[in-house]
């Protein structure tokens, strides 16, 4: 069995399961827990690509 | 899913309670979830163990390193202890990567990452339930 997912592929996937996990640990109510999560994946996005954008003139 | 609505009471529990409470904890390491499932904490019992599952699951298939013990360095033992809190999904982790680890991709390295992330989760998790059987967290 193998995966081959691509770089933005791999952090959705992870952002999306960790967002999820520290979502159901930190909060008790349904509401809270989806703003949670909402909130921590798109910061887990941003910060990503944002991240992989700084690093862009290095690498040419 | 309703229970998880309990607890905050100041009082320690007693030994008893405390026998109780690391046992949960040490269910929960074992099997993702099982340590909030004992406490009848569904939604946090299935959520745990579906993204631990998903984590070890796709990390393993994407071939990332699974650490052993003999690793030789810091942080070989480092990753062995993180890769360990998977609990039991570190032996079906070595299932799935028949074929051993192949870091020389990224998807590899990115594996490697996934199951550190998934053992250090559960260990949290793990936490979370000993810590919600003490009735020190909701």
């Amino acid at each position: 069995m193998k995966f081959h997912l691509s770089h933005l592929q791999a952090m959705l996937l992870f952002a999306l399961m960790i967002s999820i996990a520290f979502g159901f640990l930190s909060r008790r109510r349904p509401l809270e827990r989806v703003k949670y999560i909402a909130w921590s994946l798109l910061l887990f996005l941003l910060f990503g690509i944002g991240i992989g954008w700084a690093m862009y003139p290095f690498s040419h | 899913m309703t229970d998880e609505t309990q607890i905050v009471a100041a009082s320690p529990p007693d030994t008893k309670g405390e026998v109780r409470a690391i046992a949960f904890g040490i269910a929960g390491w074992l099997v993702p979830g099982l340590g909030h499932a004992l406490q009848k904490m569904w939604g946090r019992a299935i959520t745990f163990f579906a993204v631990v599952g998903v984590l070890v699951f796709v990390g393993a298939g994407m071939r990332g390193n699974l650490f052993n013990s003999d690793g030789g360095d810091a942080f070989a033992a480092l990753g062995y202890v993180a890769d360990l809190g998977t609990g039991s999904l570190y032996l079906l982790a070595r299932f799935i990567e028949v074929g051993g680890p192949d870091v020389s991709h990224a998807y590899g390295d990115y594996g490697t990452r996934f199951l550190a992330a998934a053992g250090v989760l559960n260990l949290l998790a793990a936490l979370h339930a000993y810590e919600a059987a003490r009735g020190r967290k909701a």
